[in-house]
């Protein structure tokens, strides 16, 4: 479907667009950030110019964005979604040849006015491309071979770039992001059931091989999956930032100790208290209810994104805005996952409530774009 | 796959025939083609997103139940699993009778440097040689430079010297925490305690593992991770400290090259105290010796090892054991008359006195070989070995030493008459001072058994009997009077009633003989005589006493004064209150009355 076949009398125009925004969504974002600003304020031991006023500026900066993003058409950023993906890629390489090394990784471009994490803006750029390859590919050729190669080698390029960096964290939300939009756009059970399996499988080889004369990784590669599975093991190193987030999860029992009453992260028990192991703190203070009700508003984003996905009939823009939902999905999850001790510490930030200028703008951009998509959805 | 045709002919000709446009009917196939299709893709689209949904929803749960099930538990303290820390020492202390402590743990540091980390090898080596002197810069240097990834440099160190380490500030240079044996008390004990060393060692721990003496013996009970609490040693410190401060400078003033004392409870068989010097460190066990004699090494238990011919200190038992079978009673006169000629050998006195006829009694007062001799040709050679052997003489002790089992009695392999003479007064047969004390212990305890022990007991002994109780008795009485009017007037201490038997042994020459001049002094004491509760042993190892111009090596002059200084001290400890002596019988009233 192309742009001329939007009924475009029946798309809003110039203001009116203001009306038909998705304020619900806007609402759940603003109540998410909310929260974030909270969590700052009371982990920075009640100052609001530490983190939580910058953070609170960038929102600003990030609404308005996102509502003029939001305003331009949704065929127009299905345009550029080609030249943006080349233009990320081409980012990347240039931050691993020449970029700003920040807390042992290379991540960070200082572009003179910003400071920019390419492999952020990759996120959304990668579901744009592969949303509009799929929008542009005839839906017969869907599940031919050739035809998933080239999206699996739009994924596995930026992947490959992110994990030179090194980036897991990024590079697992890269994978999760392009596979959903694979997933939507209707390619075969078969690939995905062959890729898990084939994974699975590996890992099991892998585990399978420890002590044999085959063994494929070395001893210390064990000992670090050990302490992953079991991260009391090494409570003091590998295992310290979950031993410690599960000791404050656990003290903030079903109501929480309060606001502004958490010790574990207070006392600098905890690092990235601010940022990575900030959902710790909210556990800590407001305990499981409180850790539920940030559950439920991320639920409900989600549930917004995918409703507004299922009443688009473009097929490009309920595919971009599934693939933004599931990246966003994949953030809070693994973030939340790691945090409880269900993955690895990879070093992915709580959306939109860690402290981040970078990730909350892309963030923020990536919701426009979702917003228009709901706006100029055909009728 | 079945295609429909665009333009079925028979559709066509109707169309035509009805003066409709066929092209609008292909359109509206066409239509209907990709209606058909759109939903198709619709359905499976929705599908796909019903299988996304149900994901997303099975995450949320998850987290959701894992944050239910961390909120409800109680927040734990994590604990360290890490490989190899499960060798964690956790060795139990052991402690005196009282709860002393003389063996316990301390966490310090030891220093291992991965080279591969260190940013200057070079200053790190010049820095460790300042802090180390017994380290080389250069050797130091040329194995952090030779591709190692890993190396020992100390396995412990003090806080102080850690803190320095830390301060060079090399990353190359790490500290792994382990458990060290510590014996806060120094010399004292260290023949019974031992001591330890590392046995499997690991970057973040070390097993602790006994060496020598308690720790060795007892080790799996120490190492038993089931068994937290202390060992509770039958030694008394105060007892102990004591004992061998006597016993040190007894042992300078008599110029003795070493020294062994026992001190036990005969009620229990527990050793109260038991020292051997010269002494040593266990923090810091000196190597054994690799040449000469390794009964001259600090690390000899003399009071264990120590199997000497113990001498005169014998005669008591072959008098007992006559008494014991009926043979002779303490007043039955003995032939003393010297020399008692057997065969080739002449048996004499003592620098060649002649008691002539004497008691029983006085034949241990005066210590005489002869009349010794002639009780025991009455006993017979097979009742005296089983005497001697009911009396534990022939076996190792028990006690809870390494060192014990190894340290078996010297028993003559034949036993013809004359070695059954010379037994009798404690030649040709050697057991250490634990089994002379063990043996005293039984006499005094009224001829039960006593098996000695170094762990606390607390109950009386149960052993088999011996003799019977009124020989004891008398043998008890015949040891007194050794004290009030024979050999060991010197033991006199007063208000404890002290009774014993002396010994001297010349020492055997390894060539072949006896040594001319070198003896092994050996005092057995029992105390208080009149209600017996204590054994003391005490061996000079070739003492002489040169006050006078004539050198004098019997154990009367030595090893006698200072068992007597050893129990006027320790008694007062062992709670015992002195006896007041008999009141002067008053003249003036015994006349008015």
């Amino acid at each position: 479907m192309s742009f001329l076949e939007y009924r475009l009398q029946t798309v809003p125009t110039g203001l009116r667009k203001v009306l038909h925004l998705n304020w619900a969504l806007i609402l759940l974002l603003t109540a998410v950030c909310s929260v974030g600003w909270l969590m700052l304020y009371s982990v920075a031991g009640g100052d609001l110019s530490t983190w939580a006023e910058p953070q609170m500026k960038r929102f600003a900066v990030g609404l308005t964005i996102m509502i003029a993003v939001g305003f331009v058409p949704i065929w127009f950023w299905r345009n550029i979604s080609a030249v943006a993906y080349l233009i990320s890629v081409g980012l990347l390489v240039t931050v691993d040849l020449m970029g700003h090394v920040g807390m042992g990784a290379q991540r960070w471009l200082n572009l003179g006015f910003i400071m920019l994490q390419p492999s952020e803006l990759m996120k959304i750029t990668l579901v744009m491309m592969l949303a509009a390859y799929y929008d542009w590919l005839d839906v017969k050729r869907t599940s031919r071979p050739l035809w998933v190669l080239i999206p699996v080698l739009l994924i596995l390029i930026p992947v490959a770039l992110v994990l030179v960096q090194p980036d897991l964290g990024t590079a697992i939300l890269l994978m999760g992001g392009g596979a959903v939009v694979m997933f939507c756009a209707g390619v075969s059970w078969i690939y995905f059931a062959v890729v898990i399996g084939g994974g699975a499988a590996l890992i099991a080889a892998v585990l399978a091989s420890r002590g044999t004369p085959w063994q494929m990784l070395r001893d210390y590669q064990y000992k670090r999956i050990d302490t992953f599975l079991d991260p009391s093991t090494d409570p003091l190193g590998a295992g310290y930032h979950i031993s410690q987030a599960k000791i404050a999860l656990g003290s903030g029992g079903w109501t929480g100790r309060g606001y502004m009453q958490g010790t574990q992260s207070r006392l600098n028990f905890l690092p990235e208290k601010h940022t990575d192991f900030i959902f710790t703190s909210l556990a800590e203070e407001f305990g499981f209810v409180g850790a539920c009700s940030l559950l439920a508003l991320y639920a409900l984003i989600i549930a917004f994104c995918i409703s507004s996905a299922i009443q688009n009939k473009d097929r490009f823009a309920s595919l971009v805005t599934l693939g933004i939902a599931a990246s966003f999905f994949f953030l809070f999850a693994v973030n939340m996952l790691m945090v409880m001790g269900f993955a690895p510490v990879v070093g992915v930030p709580l959306p939109l409530v860690s402290y981040g200028g970078s990730a909350m703008m892309v963030l923020l951009t990536a919701f426009g774009i979702v917003q228009s998509a709901h706006v100029h959805r055909p009728r | 796959m079945i295609r429909t045709p665009l333009r079925p002919l028979a559709r066509i000709l109707e169309a035509r025939r009805r003066g409709e446009n066929p092209d609008s009917i292909e359109r509206e196939n066409l239509r209907l083609r990709h209606e058909a299709m759109r939903d198709k893709s619709r359905a499976r689209a929705e599908t796909r997103l019903l299988c996304l949904g149900l994901a997303f929803f099975t995450a949320f749960t998850v987290i959701g139940a894992r944050m239910g099930t961390l909120a409800s538990g109680q927040p734990m303290e994590p604990r360290s699993a890490l490989a190899g820390s499960e060798i964690s020492a956790n060795r139990a202390d052991i402690v005196d009778r009282n709860g002393r402590i003389l063996a316990t743990n301390l966490r310090t540091y030891a220093l291992y440097a991965h080279p591969k980390d260190m940013i200057d090898p070079e200053r790190v080596a010049v820095e460790l040689e300042k802090l180390f002197p017994e380290l080389d810069a250069e050797t130091l240097e040329r194995r952090f430079t030779d591709g190692r990834s890993f190396m020992w440099i100390r396995r412990k160190l003090s806080p102080e010297q850690m803190q320095a380490v830390h301060d060079i500030g090399d990353p190359g240079l790490l500290f792994g925490p382990r458990e060290m044996r510590l014996y806060p008390n120094g010399n004292l004990a260290a023949h019974i305690l031992g001591g330890s060393t590392f046995g499997a060692e690991g970057v973040h721990s070390a097993e602790v593992i006994g060496m020598a003496g308690i720790e060795k013996a007892l080790d799996d009970r120490l190492r038993d991770p089931g068994h937290p609490e202390p060992l509770a040693l039958s030694i008394d410190m105060t007892l102990q400290s004591t004992v061998t401060e006597v016993l040190g400078t007894g042992m300078q003033m008599m110029n003795a090259k070493g020294a062994a004392a026992v001190l036990m409870d005969i009620k229990t068989g527990e050793v109260l105290s038991m020292a051997s010097l010269p002494d040593f460190d266990p923090n810091d066990r000196p190597q054994p010796l690799l040449k000469g004699d390794p009964g001259d090494s600090p690390l000899f238990n003399r009071a264990v090892q120590g199997v000497y011919e113990l001498g005169s200190t014998f005669k008591i038992f072959t008098v007992a054991a006559a008494m014991d079978l009926g043979l002779v009673t303490p007043d039955t006169i003995i032939d003393g008359k010297t020399p008692l000629v057997w065969g080739r050998f002449r048996i004499k006195e003592f620098q060649n006195k002649n008691y002539g006829m004497q008691t029983v009694a006085e034949v241990i007062e005066h210590s005489s070989n002869v009349g010794t001799a002639r009780i025991a040709l009455q006993i017979g050679a097979l009742r005296q070995q089983a005497f001697l052997r009911s009396l534990g003489l022939f076996d190792p002790t028990p006690v809870e030493l390494v060192e014990a089992p190894g340290a078996r009695p010297l028993v003559p392999t034949k036993w013809p008459e004359i070695v059954t003479i010379t037994t009798s007064y404690g030649h040709g047969m050697s057991a250490s001072p634990m089994h002379l004390a063990a043996a005293y212990a039984t006499i005094a305890n009224g001829g039960v058994k006593v098996e000695p022990t170094l762990l606390r007991r607390d109950v009386p002994v149960n052993g088999p009997r011996v003799m019977s109780e009124e020989t004891a008795r008398h043998s008890v009485d015949m040891l007194r009077s050794v004290v009030t009017k024979g050999t060991a007037s010197l033991a006199e201490v007063p208000g404890y009633e002290v009774a014993g038997k002396t010994g001297t042994a010349d020492k055997p020459n390894p060539q072949g003989g006896y040594y001319p001049d070198k003896v092994v002094n050996t005092f057995a004491s029992v105390f208080p005589a009149s209600d017996p509760q204590y054994v003391l042993i005490v061996t000079l190892d070739e003492p002489v006493e040169t006050t006078l111009p004539t050198p004098r090596r019997t154990a009367g002059w030595t090893a006698v004064p200072v068992s007597a200084e050893i129990i006027r001290r320790t008694a007062p400890l062992l709670g015992l209150r002195p006896i007041a002596p008999e009141p002067e019988p008053d003249h003036l009233l015994a006349v008015r009355n």
